[in-house]
């Protein structure tokens, strides 16, 4: 049975169709990248999986259970967890309490119980992305790089069995791309199921097993990197109809 | 029965032309510079007894004073938005805060300098019959007055240049404020319009009622109910509004037995219910809240 | 063995509360106003003290839901205003219970009442939820005068309420009748400066738990605190049932005091200046914080009884000074000292570092 299941999924702001009839299917344990120009709809789809928006029409499965349009943080304790494209931090609290928030959902504070206190899940979160040092820093004194991060380790404390990463890669300078690349190669080692979407390309070709292709609203390519580069339509869409 | 319709629907219409007066002021500054002016009633108060002042102490006819009165109230205005509210603009909780500090100071000031007490203000006296219904001369003024400068206001908005400025703010600021439009003097200038149209109302209302230190908490109640119910932001809601809920409330003091003292009341459930029910209100821009 | 106890004891006390500059503050904070009446102070005194001691407690409870969940209320004189009818109520109009049991039912009554305003605006943000914050005490002000005198006082109030330690309870124990006045409130100063003191601690341990963090998650991004997987409807109203919990207990206690003389009226509990008190000590002692609005209430009221000495003016000139406080430090006077205090120790960590570079050369 597939992890996530997305079947039909319509969204229409006013006279704008943000997401079109929009269906794909996401296993466990693979990487899915998520592409497309600007305004594609890919931000919305995520808001519709994680029931930030809720959908005109269409379903989300997750396990097999029927979560559409569902209260975000109910689809957060079922296992589903994601970053923000552009990051939202808590400005007034350190990053450690920043990661700590999550511990404290019903979901991680059950699977955690005997095990570890919030506190030291939080720690443990942000040593997995390398920012322990900043502890104890205001989130508002953080550099965007490591706010990026940040919000990888929140998404991560959340125990989630889906991670949707949205734009991880944005405004990162190469070293930082490069120790994410191999932060999320780890995170596919340790088993985490996740999605993608990503503009810089080369990364997250690197990175994702299967791609699909979101223009306009609507699904147009899906397939393994190296399929959707070679599709026509898909290079038309980039790059422009080739006269 | 027809009779209490008629009257209803006389008074209703006085109330809600004067309400919408009154309600435009505040709604045009909500609109154009995001600020919600808790002080619009304070206002309200300092037209009247600055007009009372002008008459009595200053021993001044009624027009002139009037417009004296009017004039010094809108640049009070543009002076508390200037010493006051701009320096907190961004933050809209501070923004409320300074301008009920304002709104309490003004009370202070006017409990000082005129005691706690009832003032008359009288401008008009005498009353007609308008299809049996008694009706002052001075409600009539109000009336006249309130519709012809809510004309005019239309007008301006529609057609001048500043009001177009207006309309872009309004809008989009920022892109305003790229076109070259100078945010913070159209701020001053929206400022002093609805602080003199307050102050109008004020005197126009305290001439056929009293005016008292704590006569700024009904308008200023009564003002957001309207902009509310028709819709932060939109100069048509509030029109609407007004209407509506003059007449809610001529209906309630006029159906109800004993009804009078529930008229305070109606603006403030109005404001309430919409709040819950549809917080964009009849004309405001519905937004896709984000769960 | 003894000593050893009380060694242990002393030993815990100092690390926890000695060594730790702003609880070594607080801790002599309590011992100055514990000790005070040994200088023998003027009834007047003693009173203002008192309604500073109230106004604590309400400010604080308004900076919980505030200065730590984010949903303003600018109308927080209901639940003021709900406890103080409520216990006066609950004492006189309509039964004749004891305050020790009228209080704590009041308190729950507000509790309801701040349950019921916080569904009311669960999906409110920001400047709306101010404005129906702001109306409420308002409508409630209007029904209690409109309803019969015989329910709710009307405009004048309920009056005749029973105090806190009448003076027959000193008067019985050998003090004359003057004598007698002063104990009371005397014994007054002590309860409310005792509540406070409790209320407050536990407001504070409140407000810097775990449970305080998710509060301030939800204050700066509800959406991402939702999306961290927090029932974020859940601890909104928790805070609102809170705060409406701890101003109710103020309202109680102000119905009760020497303050009220034993009357309870709309204008001294639902008004709009009510409302504002709390909004002028948090904002001026520093929002947020919790000891900020103490500290904010402290100094708002003795400005204003200094200010008596100008006679008519002093309101005025007392709430301009409050605006230009909020023009000028918006985050309180706490926030500003501490934060100078962090800058300084910055500076100081500074050169230290650069004092260690040099002497390694």
């Amino acid at each position: 049975m597939p992890l996530l299941e997305v079947e039909n999924l319509t969204k229409r702001f006013g006279g704008l169709t943000a997401v079109n009839g929009v269906s794909f299917e996401v296993n466990e344990g693979e990487i899915v990248g998520l592409i497309g120009p600007n305004g594609a709809g890919k931000t919305t789809l995520f808001h519709l999986i994680t029931g930030i928006l809720k959908p005109d029409s269409g379903t989300v499965k997750f396990k097999g259970e029927d979560v559409t349009g569902l209260d975000p943080y109910k689809i957060v304790n079922k296992g589903i967890a994601r970053t923000f494209q552009v990051v939202r931090p808590f400005r007034h609290l350190p990053t450690i309490a920043n990661v700590m928030v999550p511990c404290l959902s019903p979901r991680v504070k059950k699977k955690i119980e005997w095990l570890k206190s919030p506190e030291r899940k939080a720690l443990d979160m942000l040593e997995e992305v390398g920012l322990s040092d900043l502890m104890l820093e205001p989130a508002a004194n953080v550099s965007h790089g490591d706010l990026k991060r940040l919000e990888i380790a929140r998404a991560l404390a959340a125990e989630p069995d889906l991670l949707l990463l949205d734009e991880p890669f944005g405004g990162l300078n190469p070293i930082e791309t490069d120790f994410l690349i191999k932060s999320i190669q780890r995170f596919y080692l340790d088993g985490y199921t996740m999605v993608i979407v990503e503009h810089k390309l080369y990364a997250l070709m690197k990175l994702a097993k299967r791609v699909i292709v979101l223009h306009y609203g609507e699904k147009i390519a899906e397939g393994s990197p190296k399929e959707v580069s070679k599709n026509k339509k898909v290079i038309e869409v980039y790059m422009g109809k080739v006269a | 029965m027809i009779e209490t319709l008629i009257t209803l629907l006389i008074l209703g219409a006085i109330s809600g032309a004067i309400y919408a007066l009154l309600a435009l002021g505040f709604s045009l500054i909500y609109g154009v510079a995001d600020v919600i002016n808790l002080a619009h009633g304070a206002l309200y108060m300092l037209g009247a007894y600055m007009f009372y002042a002008f008459v009595s102490s200053f021993q001044l006819e009624s027009l002139p004073a009037l417009v004296l009165a009017v004039i010094f109230v809108g640049f009070t205005g543009m002076i508390i938005y200037r010493l006051f509210v701009h320096p907190v603009i961004e933050d809209v909780l501070a923004v409320l805060m300074v301008t009920l500090g304002v709104t309490l100071m003004v009370e202070q000031l006017v409990r000082l300098n005129f005691g706690g007490g009832n003032i008359t203000v009288n401008l008009l006296q005498g009353s007609t019959e308008i299809v049996g219904v008694t009706v002052t001369t001075q409600q009539l003024l109000a009336f006249a007055v309130s519709l012809s400068l809510l004309a005019v206001l239309w007008i301006f908005i529609a057609k001048s240049k500043i009001g177009g400025a207006m309309r872009a703010v309004a809008q989009d600021r920022e892109v305003a404020m790229l076109v070259g439009i100078n945010t913070e003097r159209l701020y001053m200038l929206t400022m002093a319009l609805s602080a003199s149209f307050a102050a109008l109302a004020g005197i126009l209302i305290a001439a056929y009622t009293v005016a008292s230190p704590g006569m700024w908490s009904y308008p200023l109640t009564m003002s957001f109910a309207v902009v509310v119910l028709g819709g932060l932001g939109s100069i048509k809601g509030s029109l609407v509004g007004a209407f509506i809920v003059g007449y809610a409330e001529k209906a309630v003091t006029v159906l109800i037995p004993q009804g009078s003292y529930l008229q305070g009341l109606v603006a403030l459930v109005v404001m309430v219910v919409v709040l819950l029910v549809r917080p964009a209100g009849l004309f405001g821009k519905r937004m896709e809240i984000e769960r | 063995m003894v000593t050893t106890i009380i060694r242990r004891a002393y030993s815990r006390f100092a690390t926890s509360v000695l060594d730790i500059p702003p609880r070594l503050l607080a801790f002599l904070f309590l011992l100055l106003f514990l000790f005070l009446p040994i200088t023998r102070p003027s009834s007047r005194i003693l009173l203002i003290l008192i309604s500073t001691q109230i106004m604590a407690i309400f400010a604080v409870s308004w900076d919980l839901l505030v200065g730590r969940s984010g949903q303003f209320s600018l109308g927080h004189s209901l639940f003021f205003g709900v406890g103080a009818y409520a216990s006066a109520l609950l004492s006189k109009q309509f039964f004749e219970l004891p305050l020790w049991a009228t209080i704590p039912l009041s308190m729950i009554i507000c509790a309801l009442v701040a349950l019921f305003v916080g569904i009311l605006c669960r999906r409110m943000r920001g400047s709306y939820l101010a404005l129906v914050t702001l109306a409420l005490p308002l409508i409630l002000t209007v029904a209690f005068i409109s309803l019969p005198a015989t329910i709710a006082g009307g405009e004048n109030g309920i009056s005749g309420l029973p105090l806190f330690f009448p003076r027959e309870f000193f008067i019985e124990r050998g003090f004359n009748w003057k004598e007698a006045l002063y104990q009371q409130y005397l014994a007054q100063y002590y309860l409310t400066l005792l509540v406070m003191f409790v209320s407050c601690y536990i407001l504070y341990r409140i407000a810097y738990s775990k449970t305080g963090i998710i509060l301030v998650s939800i204050l700066d991004d509800e959406v991402a605190s939702k999306a961290s997987g927090i029932n974020t409807t859940k601890y909104k109203l928790m805070a609102f049932v809170i705060s409406g919990l701890f101003a109710g207990l103020a309202g109680s206690l102000y119905a009760h005091s020497k303050i009220s003389e034993g009357t309870v009226g709309p204008a001294g509990t639902l008004a709009l200046t009510v409302s504002f008190m709390p909004v002028m000590m948090t904002v001026l002692g520093g929002i947020g914080t919790i000891y900020g609005p103490i500290l904010g209430a402290y100094i708002i009221t003795i400005l204003g009884e200094y200010l008596r000495v100008i006679g008519e003016w002093r309101l005025l000139i007392y709430i301009t000074i409050v605006i230009l406080f909020i023009v000028k430090w918006p985050t309180g006077i706490a926030r500003y000292a501490t934060e100078k205090f962090e800058d300084l120790q910055e500076e100081r960590e500074l050169e230290e570092r650069e004092k260690k570079k040099k002497e390694k050369k």
